[in-house]
């Protein structure tokens, strides 16, 4: 501003541009005339118009430029900034840094993996999945914490490539029949049947095909062939196995009513390590609660996992706690929002 | 060690904050371009004009960083921006993850910002306008930077933060994840925001009281440039509704299409007067007022695809809130620009008068003719909107509309046109002109007469389009024939004025072939389209005009961020000989879940073979066959090609040294000095 002033400044007298303009006009009637598309007669007529805009354009003459006092430019040029630095300060984050994805995957990568939620652990699984384009096992952890992450789209997708990968394991295509059931909103479809059979093929165990291939023929009316199939299923899963105590539930539910379980979009069963990284930020913020950031994982970790009391008991005592700051509150409500 | 570790520990990336500032800045130096630029021009001081000049190129400068920031936030997937998050995704490929950056509504304001500052820069850089008109101008360029960067600022900011950014983005809707989308919408903001200068020069003519041939030359420069890349990105929207909806058609008569068909015409018209105003000191008044109605067209478009009160493809969001404060800037800069001409224009005189028949004539006819289509297609756009809003019923108004009134009104426009240039300035030959044409009328009629008799179904008015169109083709030729004389001259002398043919008079003839190839490939198109349907199994093939598409095969591929069933179908002409191998594709966007259908197009010298892929049948009679829909659009390409030809004349004429310069060139013949359009 302050450069181009001083320019202008030191620049002679302005020129009159309407004379160029119409010194030209003279020319290019000459040159219709040349080509015979302008009669004699016209010619002299349209060259006398364009003769007295040339004369009233040369005895034009316009008051002098004037450079006075530069303090005008000066104050421009000082408030500017300081205007714009009111005005960043209104809209603008100050403290807040720069955070592209690949830090925050470093940053992910050097955390304790119960300190991650399921979408951070599916980003880390995809960049993995990325730098091992030939290895099915991402392709199945990132399809696992898609599904938990409630993504069964890109679930589905992250399948269909360790498929491709590994067509003889038999724990994708169980895990490719529970996706097919979440994008159907909880119906045996006849994708989701078809991977089933396909994981019984490979592999008589798969506990997933035959949890929902029982449920069906419940479904259909054969309530005692159901019922011994899950109880034979409840024989084979491992002790440890969180699913046990589901079927349990389910296999009680069964025999006292006769009827099969409420329908409901089938959420798999979150893998232990999940549950514990959860718990251990649970207790943590119990020993050091004052943590916003952390509050607010902790309730979107448990709307992501479905457990509705607990998130509404975290959000609760969160809310307690920082009643007095409401871009605190304004986090905790946006880690309630479905996630991705 | 130590300290070199602890330096790299305190760097902290701030690059989004770096832009936001800049954009803050941006705003502070728009202000201060209008006040310095006003004071300057009440004052004639020249060091302030200049510091006005300065402050519009440092708001330039300024915006280009924010935009550079917000592309650098979306190649680096940064989801602390809330703009980013809402519309990338990491798995999203990178041109598209740039495009993001004009994807959504804050990114395309941003853009539009860019496109307003750069222009504003150009303009204060200048040194062919006097300085009265430029110090105004620059003024009211400032002002409405202010207005546009205040909004972005404040209301749709691109560079705003989350404190929690989500792990993953949603994604750019898929339908926009395109080349010629990617492209498009830099092109129309560079056309419709280019009218913002002609509209700053208008203002400032109008509050100067002089809106001679002088100023009509200056404008001419920035109208050119705004009409030809609006022309290029109406056409790039055109193209991709083309090949990426899968519908078959290029123009549906959108109201998203037609906020920016209607700038264009004006912009059009604007051309045309402008001359009027140039050469004859006539039309002052109504060229000015094209100048501002122009931007003010622009700036509808702008409300009518962000305000949500148009529901389509091309519409941006549905906030009402934002959409009023765009109406609020709609008014205040249509409200002081049309102000300004109630109370200007009045003393504005033309100089003088012109014989209905002669080139200004003809050229104040094409204004009529143009005026009243833009406010046809304004009228079918904005009744249903202001019904709706009077009432609440809900009404549409169709494609027939448009059609009929449209062509009604450009018609007449397109059968004076061969005339036009061949008439000469303030008194003309109408016979001796029309003589000129008898070769151009002879080939139009014999096309019309053609395509009645071969073509089936037939269609008078198809046909009488498709003579409409080589009529005003080959009158552009005839015309390009005349100013060099050819065969009337000696071929050495013909040669000698085609070198000499100034620029100017190139772009005018290849924008008439361009507008005369679009006619007829219109018509053609139109008219003898022909589409068809089946659910497909592999090995089953149906019937398309004369054409046969068989499924050959039917497989899944895998793209970078979806999945797609591919179909492969042979297409065979007439005798069984292979046209092409088309490979439509269904695809499924797991990142918010969309379905799109990937067009396939087999290319013919002027034809396509359109072919679409739908969902796979899963149960039932038929399962496992696809639907597939198939078009032939004979002459579509003309429909592409002579809008593209329109802009290069555009942009030839542009590329004159008088035009840019509003200087005579240095020319090696004394034919050469002077365009004749």
């Amino acid at each position: 501003m302050v450069h181009r002033a001083a320019r202008a400044a030191r620049s002679g007298p302005a020129e009159n541009l309407s004379l160029t303009v119409y010194r030209r006009q003279m020319a290019e009637i000459d040159d219709l005339a040349a080509r015979g598309l302008l009669a004699e007669a016209d010619r002299r007529g349209v060259r006398a118009e364009a003769g007295r805009r040339l004369l009233a354009a040369a005895e034009r003459r316009d008051s002098p430029l004037v450079s006075a006092s530069p303090r005008l430019t000066l104050v421009a040029a000082m408030l500017a900034p300081l205007a714009a630095l009111a005005v960043y300060l209104a809209v603008g984050a100050p403290r807040a840094a720069d955070q592209p994805f690949a830090q925050r995957l470093a940053q992910w990568r050097q955390a304790p993996l119960e300190s991650l939620t399921a979408p951070e652990l599916a980003a880390l699984m995809r960049a993995a999945a990325a730098r091992n384009p030939g290895d099915p096992g991402p392709l199945y952890y990132l399809a696992r914490y898609e599904l938990l992450s409630g993504q069964p789209l890109e679930a589905s997708q992250a399948l269909d490539r360790a498929i491709a990968l590994a067509p003889q394991r038999a724990d994708l295509w169980d895990l490719k029949g529970e996706t097919d059931l979440a994008i159907g909103s909880g119906d045996l479809n006849a994708a989701a049947r078809q991977d089933f059979q396909r994981a019984l093929a490979l592999d008589a165990q798969a506990p997933g095909a035959r949890f929902y291939l029982a449920l069906e023929k419940i479904d259909h009316g054969d309530v005692a062939g159901g019922l011994a199939d899950w109880r034979a299923l409840a024989l084979d899963l491992d002790p440890a196995d969180p699913r046990r105590a589901g079927l349990a539930a389910a296999i009680a539910q069964v025999q006292a009513t006769g009827k099969p379980p409420p329908q409901e979009a089938p959420a798999p069963a979150p893998a232990p390590q999940i549950q514990a990284m959860v718990d251990g930020l649970a207790a943590r913020l119990k020993a050091r609660p004052d943590d916003p950031a952390g509050w607010a994982r902790l309730v979107r970790a448990y709307a992501v996992l479905g457990e509705a009391d607990r998130r509404d008991a975290a959000l609760a005592e969160a809310r307690r706690r920082y009643a007095g700051r409401p871009e605190v509150l304004r986090q905790l409500d946006a880690a309630t929002a479905p996630q991705r | 060690m130590a300290g070199r570790r602890g330096r790299s520990e305190l760097r902290i990336p701030m690059i989004d904050e770096l832009g936001q500032f800049a954009l803050a800045l941006a705003l502070a130096l728009s202000l201060a371009q209008t006040v310095l630029s006003l004071a300057a021009r009440i004052r004639r001081d020249g060091a302030l004009a200049g510091a006005g000049e300065g402050a519009a190129v440092g708001a330039f400068a300024a915006v280009a960083i924010g935009f550079l920031a917000l592309i650098h936030a979306f190649v680096s997937s940064d989801f602390s921006v809330l703009n980013v998050a809402a519309n990338s995704h990491t798995a999203k490929p990178l041109l598209y993850k740039v495009a993001g950056a004009w994807g959504s509504h804050e990114g395309s304001i941003l853009l539009w910002c860019l496109m307003l500052t750069g222009y504003g820069a150009a303009m204060a850089a200048s040194r062919r306008l006097p300085f009265a008109l430029k110090a105004s101008a620059v003024a009211v360029q400032g002002a409405l930077g202010v207005l546009f960067i205040g909004y972005m600022v404040f209301a749709s900011n691109p560079l705003a933060r989350v404190a929690l950014p989500p792990v993953q983005g949603d994604s750019l809707n898929p339908l926009l994840q395109d080349p010629a989308l990617a492209a498009h919408p830099p092109f129309l903001y560079a056309g419709y925001v280019g009218f913002s200068v002609v509209f700053s020069l208008a203002a400032a003519a109008l509050a100067e009281g002089r809106v001679d041939p002088a100023w009509a030359r200056w404008i001419r420069p920035w109208t050119l440039a705004a009409w030809s890349l609006l022309t290029m990105g109406i056409t790039l929207g055109s193209f991709w509704a083309y090949y990426e909806l899968g519908w078959g058609g290029w123009w549906a008569w959108d109201p998203v299409e037609n906020a920016s068909f209607m700038p264009w015409l004006l912009g059009t018209a604007l051309l045309h007067s402008a001359a009027v105003t140039e050469k004859r000191g006539a039309l002052a008044s109504w060229t000015a007022l094209l100048g501002l109605g122009a931007f003010i067209l622009a700036m509808m478009g702008a409300f009518l695809v962000r305000s949500g009160v148009l529901t389509s493809v091309h519409a941006f969001a549905i906030d009402p809130r934002r959409g009023i404060l765009l109406l609020v800037i709609l008014g205040v800069a249509a409200g002081a620009g049309l102000g300004l001409f109630a109370w200007r224009a009045p003393r504005l005189k033309d100089e003088a008068a012109f014989a209905p028949i002669s080139r200004e004539g003809a050229l104040f006819v094409n204004n009529v003719l143009l005026a009243a289509a833009t406010a046809t297609v304004l009228a079918g756009t904005l009744l249903p909107l202001i019904r709706e809003a009077i009432d609440g019923v809900p009404i549409s108004v169709g494609a027939p509309y448009f059609n009929v009134t449209f062509t009604a009104l450009l018609a007449p426009a397109l059968i004076l046109l061969p005339a036009g240039p061949l008439l000469a300035w303030k008194r003309a030959d109408a016979l001796g002109a029309l003589q000129r044409l008898w070769a151009a009328a002879l080939i139009a009629l014999a096309g019309a007469l053609l395509s009645l008799a071969l073509v089936s179904p037939r269609s008078a008015l198809a046909a009488a389009g498709v003579g409409l169109g080589l009529w005003v083709a080959t009158g552009a030729l005839v015309e390009a024939a005349e100013r060099v004389r050819a065969f009337r001259a000696p071929w050495s002398e013909v040669g000698r004025r085609l070198g000499g043919l100034p620029r100017g008079a190139w772009g005018m003839t290849l924008a008439h072939l361009g507008l005369g190839l679009f006619a007829m490939g219109a018509a053609f198109e139109t008219a003898w389209r022909a589409e068809a349907a089946a659910a497909l199994q592999p090995g089953q093939s149906m019937r398309l005009a004369a054409f046969e598409l068989r499924l050959a095969q039917a497989g899944d591929v895998v793209g970078p961020n979806y999945e797609a069933a591919r179909l492969l179908i042979r297409v065979t002409g007439p005798g069984g000989r292979l046209v092409c191998e088309a490979a439509p594709e269904r695809r499924v966007y797991a990142a918010g879940g969309q379905t799109t259908s990937q067009v396939a197009i087999c290319p013919g010298l002027l034809d396509d073979v359109y072919v679409t892929a739908g969902d796979r049948r899963d149960a039932g009679v038929g399962a496992g066959a696809f639907l597939v829909k198939a078009y032939w659009n004979p002459w579509v390409r003309l429909v592409f090609l002579g809008p593209l030809l329109m802009a290069l004349g555009g942009l030839v004429s542009l590329s004159d040294r008088r035009v840019r310069f509003a200087v005579p060139g240095r020319a090696r013949q004394p034919l050469a000095q002077a365009p004749a359009e």
